[in-house]
């Protein structure tokens, strides 16, 4: 266990270019953008070539055939791909933050893409519209492929150029991957609940546990791939992992398992509707993999680790116990904003029939003292992990969406004795709900934040803490937390719209 | 104020932003349904509440996000994020309730909304962007860090790490929290915060000298906390001068405010012999000594022979009867009752407590049935108590009392004198009647600008005595400190300053064997409950978790095991004389068997 990595982001800061001068640096990242948007572009060109939509872009030229439509294609993804080699010029470069920014910007493509420029371009004026986006869906979920192979293409050839090999540990591929395995066995239940994985993604078989089971382990070794030295609070992985679930379930339910069974992609909207419980309890597992993940490297490093790193002034228990007091008044002042939905939506008898009770006030209660267990253990993930509202708002939210899933749509009903509920009708009844929880998450991050300025986590004088806190606050702009932020919430806001309307 | 410019410049992005937004909704006919908001059906009303209400969510962008070097493409990503929520603040929720309907917070509301979904997507997107841009430029072209005017920080420094001095750097730093351009400095001659209420309890054994002492800098967030003696003060020129070392040069430290929470010093009196030969009760290490001073001498008495000697030896003297002198003769004698059994050789009599006090009674500042109570308890347990007698002389194996009569002992513990630190004379300013620092009822001190006393080295007025000074106590001195950052605060901003106000909550002796005595607001207890009491209220008062935790478990611990009588620091061997000290000394004291090390003040 000796050669266990203990120095963070080793990998992730060899190749920090912030020194170069900036002329260099923009046109290499322009150069590899180009590059990766090749790839990025004949992966989604291929997939286009199956779903047909190829003639349709050639209708920006003016012409309907599908090799005109390819070529017009490709243009834009070369263009496309440069400028996402230009967002990232002063970008950390690790593999998983470089990935999240990708899925981030093909998401926001295809909002610019299809939804807007290209009716603009066929002379059909906007194109903002339900309908409409229901029926590019295909085209949704070939521009997230996209930004991620992009993405992934990038870095890639800029490690190699850089003769830069990436250091892959084994432990923490195999800590990845028995965290995938864990967090599949854990879910089992829920998965059982709603017909089996195998139902769920498609696959007509009964049971499918060895499935499910490998699935996590692919899951769980990929994202180790991702982040293989992981120093984050557990918090921040819970919300890589829900966003990398989603990942998980573009490329592998709606692409790679279609492919093996029936030979073709199932990007369409009924397809995609089909398998909205296979969204929900990928996101779900995606976020306990991560988080499993993050603790068993935290444990790993923290017992053969030998290092001692950072100054934390006080002990684990101590901070933890911080964090938890923190997180009670924290969590009522969220629970207060959603009982305010809770109140128009009439939610309260329902969160009272978890005490066997229909009373309003029972239910009340026992939506605040849930709303201060959750307020708790945001405490403990996200522990010093805002350094400005904006970011504390991020987390709370991404932290709130997180809890739509793990409790309005599966917990509840469950504890409620109601039958499956990862549906897309479930998830498009519980939308209050849902809005109700990114409202709590809004203010459970926020005020978290609030009382946790008050003090100060270091031993320095105050000029040392503020240069201290914007390095932090720099270090965290940089890396992928903002891409993650705005990907839950499109992922929370968009898809149940998407796919929930029938 | 880089926050108020982050709003500007998100403001300015949010006009962008608002544009680019208008001109999708024109073509999407959306402009018509915000003028609806104001009664209104004209598209220029629309445009401009539009307009507006993005300027406005743009400043709150700014200042929420506020803009960061290269962070372009965060800024986009966390403006999409900030429009998405605004989607659901706005069209789902503000605008059905200007318009009289319920939140559209449902599957149906919300594929309604779709279009504005990603309008406000773009917004944000758009808004973030520019938002960078403009705050770069701003940066960039007028408001870059080096053509700011080079402000130097407000420094505030406190002199003195006790109660006062902490609590006063506890409040500063929650009242500069945020404004990084002050500078809090607790200098210190030690680098603990001494917990004096249970000075005893070290003293007697009970409790580990570090646990009821915790550090300065783990009081401290972000104050600075500087470990050194305090050579000079120069009100005149706005410096202290410090040494961190004997050996070290003298350094200078400027200050813009000055709390002097200097704190009192031991004091014998002019009592011969004092300095010498008694044990003082002021520090931890005096409480250290003496417990190491104690157990030395029962290890001595129990192999010594001769009766004379060992009646000496087991002879224990407090010299006045305030508060600690009670508690430490009390506290004392349970200690050697509970060693005892330890020494086999000493019979059970032969232990012997006495305290002289000059006045009258006990306990002056309490109620004369508390002090009474705890005379009668104390005698009962075989205290002598001597009073309305001074002590004249001390000597290494004698206290002499004023009327003559002498008391061998080789422990005299002195706790009849405090006197505030010798260091605040170097003020200039004249003394009040007890020698502490004069102060006004805000706590500035009489005649100086920009110094601030108090605590035990401050004569600070009391309300509730007619103006005379504050008592010297822990209750007051915290108080003091927090009050007394406060009107720094206030003095700094320009804001009237608060005088000190504040009543003796109460006063707990803790009269050893589970008895203690409490007058909480003019209801006394005694006995059992008191002592509880007293427990209960020092240990929640002792400062941070972790040292209540371990005075707890030293406590626990007590239940099931004896006292350690291990010398941590060997007094020196009584059958010889004091190694560190040459035998061909001419000094007398070299060949007694007294140990002189351990005592007088350190």
């Amino acid at each position: 266990m000796s050669d266990l990595p203990t120095e963070p982001n080793v990998n992730t800061d060899q190749t920090d270019q912030s020194e170069a001068p900036f002329r260099d640096l923009f046109w290499r990242k322009l150069r590899l953008g180009v590059l990766a948007g090749i790839v990025g572009g004949l992966v989604f060109g291929a997939s286009m070539l199956q779903t047909g939509t190829l003639p349709t872009i050639a209708g920006i030229v003016r012409a309907d055939s599908a090799f005109v439509g390819f070529v017009v294609h490709m243009v834009v993804a070369v263009i496309v791909g440069g400028v996402f080699g230009l967002l990232l010029l002063y970008q950390r470069p690790g593999v998983g933050e470089t990935l999240f920014w990708g899925l981030s910007y093909g998401t926001f493509w295809w909002f610019l893409g299809p939804l807007t420029l290209l009716p603009l371009f066929l002379g059909q004026g906007l194109n903002w519209n339900l309908v409409a986006a229901q029926q590019a869906f295909a085209s949704f979920v070939g521009h997230v492929i996209y930004g991620a192979s992009t993405a992934l293409t990038l870095l890639v050839v800029e490690r190699w150029r850089h003769h830069d090999a990436p250091h892959l540990h084994p432990w923490p591929l195999l800590g990845g991957a028995v965290a995938g395995v864990l967090a599949a066995w854990i879910l089992g239940g829920a998965f059982a609940a709603q017909n089996g994985f195998a139902a769920l993604v498609g696959v007509a078989e009964q049971g499918g546990t060895m499935l499910r089971l490998l699935f996590g382990a692919v899951l769980g070794l990929t994202f180790a791939l991702l982040y293989p030295q992981p120093s984050e609070r557990a918090g921040v992985g819970l919300v890589r992992g829900t966003v990398y679930g989603f990942l998980g379930w573009l490329v592998g339910v709606l692409s790679i398992i279609p492919l093996i069974r029936q030979g073709r992609l199932a990007w369409t909207l009924t397809e995609a509707q089909e398998r909205v419980g296979a969204l929900l309890g990928l996101l779900l597992l995606g976020a306990l993999t991560a988080l499993l993940y993050r603790w068993i490297v935290g444990a790993s490093r923290a017992l053969f680790g030998a290092e001692v790193r950072g100054r934390e002034a006080e002990g684990v228990g101590t901070q933890g116990l911080r964090a938890i007091a923190r997180g009670v008044p924290a969590g009522l002042v969220g629970g207060v904003l959603f009982t305010v939905v809770m109140v128009q939506l009439d939610l309260l008898p329902n969160v009272a029939g978890l005490v066997g009770s229909e009373d309003r006030l029972i239910g009340l209660a026992v939506h605040l003292a849930v709303a201060t267990l959750i307020g708790m253990s945001y405490g403990v993930l996200f522990r010093a992990q805002s350094v400005e509202i904006g970011s504390a708002l991020g987390w709370g939210v991404s932290y709130g969406f997180f809890w739509w899933l793990l409790g309005a749509l599966t917990l509840l009903p469950a504890l409620l004795g109601s039958g499956p509920t990862w549906s897309a009708a479930a998830a498009a009844d519980a939308f209050g709900s849902l809005v109700g929880h990114l409202a709590y998450g809004a203010g459970l991050g926020v005020t978290f934040y609030l009382l946790e300025i008050r003090y100060s986590p270091w031993w320095i004088s105050h000029r040392e803490y503020r240069r201290q806190k914007a390095e932090q606050h720099k270090r965290e702009v940089l890396t992928a937390a903002p891409a993650l932020w705005g990907q839950m919430v499109v992922i929370a806001l968009t898809l149940p719209l998407l796919l929930g309307r029938v | 104020m880089s926050r108020l410019r982050d709003a500007f410049a998100g403001a300015l992005a949010g006009l962008v932003g608002g544009v680019v937004f208008g001109a999708a909704m024109q073509t999407q006919g959306m402009v018509g349904e915000i003028a609806g908001l104001l009664g209104s059906s004209s598209m220029g009303v629309g445009l401009g509440l539009h307009l507006l209400v993005s300027v406005l969510v743009g400043a709150s962008f700014g200042a929420l996000f506020r803009y960061q070097p290269r962070g372009f493409t965060a800024a986009i990503s966390a403006g999409v994020l900030y429009g998405l929520l605004w989607w659901l603040l706005g069209p789902l929720t503000l605008m059905p309730l200007l318009q009289g309907d319920g939140p559209a917070w449902s599957l149906a509301g919300a594929s309604a909304a779709f279009p504005s979904l990603i309008g406000h997507l773009f917004y944000g997107g758009v808004t973030g962007l520019s938002f960078f841009v403009f705050a770069s430029l701003d940066r960039r072209y007028l408001y870059s860090e080096q053509k700011r005017p080079d402000r130097k920080p407000t420094r505030v420094v406190v002199l003195g790490g006790g109660f006062a001095g902490i609590k006063a750097a506890q409040t500063l730093e929650k009242r500069f929290n945020r404004d990084t351009d002050v500078e809090v400095t607790v200098v210190s001659k030690s680098n603990y915060l001494l917990f004096t209420p249970m000075l005893t309890e070290v003293a007697a054994g009970a409790s580990e000298p570090s646990h009821i002492s915790p550090p300065l800098r783990a009081l401290l967030d972000w104050a600075e906390v500087v470990r050194a003696e305090v050579d000079d003060i120069d009100p005149d020129n706005r410096t202290v001068h410090l040494r961190a070392h004997l050996t070290s040069e003298s350094r200078t430290l400027p200050y813009d405010e000055l709390i002097v929470a200097l704190g009192s010093v031991y004091s014998d009196r002019g009592v011969p012999g004092v300095r010498d030969h008694a044990f003082s009760f002021k520090t931890l290490q005096d409480a250290i000594d003496l417990r190491n001073h104690v157990i030395a001498t029962l290890e001595w008495a129990d192999a010594e022979r001769d009766e004379t000697v060992r009646r000496r030896l087991l002879n224990f003297v407090a010299v006045g009867g305030g508060y600690s002198g009670v508690e430490i003769i009390a506290e004392l004698r349970d200690m050697v009752r509970g060693l005892l059994r330890f020494y086999p050789n000493i019979p059970a009599d032969e232990p012997h407590f006495m305290l002289v006090h000059s006045r009258d009674r006990l306990m002056p500042e309490i109620s004369a049935g508390l002090a009474d109570y705890a005379l009668r308890k104390l005698e009962g347990r075989g205290i002598e108590f001597i009073l309305g007698h001074y002590v004249d002389e001390v000597s290494a194996t004698e206290v002499r009392l004023d009327d003559g009569r002498t008391f061998a002992t080789e422990t005299a513990i002195w706790s009849a004198g405090n006197a505030p630190n010798p260091l605040i004379k170097a003020l200039g300013v004249e003394l009040g009647p007890s020698g502490a620092l004069p102060t006004d009822d805000t706590m500035r001190v009489t005649g100086l600008e920009h110094v601030w006393a108090i605590g035990d080295a401050a004569d600070v007025p009391d309300m509730y005595q007619d103006g005379g000074p504050a008592p010297k106590t822990a209750q007051h001195a915290e108080r003091q400190g927090t009050q007394v950052a406060d009107n720094v605060v206030a003095s700094l901003r320009g804001k009237p300053l608060s005088p000190f106000k504040f009543r003796t909550i109460g006063m707990l002796v803790p009269l050893g064997h589970r008895t203690a005595i409490a007058d909480v607001r003019g209801l006394h207890f005694s006995g059992l409950f008191a002592w509880l009491m007293w427990r209960g209220i020092y240990l929640a008062k002792l400062p941070g978790l972790e040292k209540k935790v371990r005075v707890l478990f030293d406590w626990g611990l007590e239940l099931f095991f004896p006292r350690d009588i291990v010398l941590t620091r060997d007094p020196g061997d009584p059958a010889s004389p004091d190694p560190n000290i040459e035998p061909a000394s001419p000094d007398p004291s070299s060949t007694s068997s007294e140990p002189v090390s351990a005592k007088g003040a350190s």
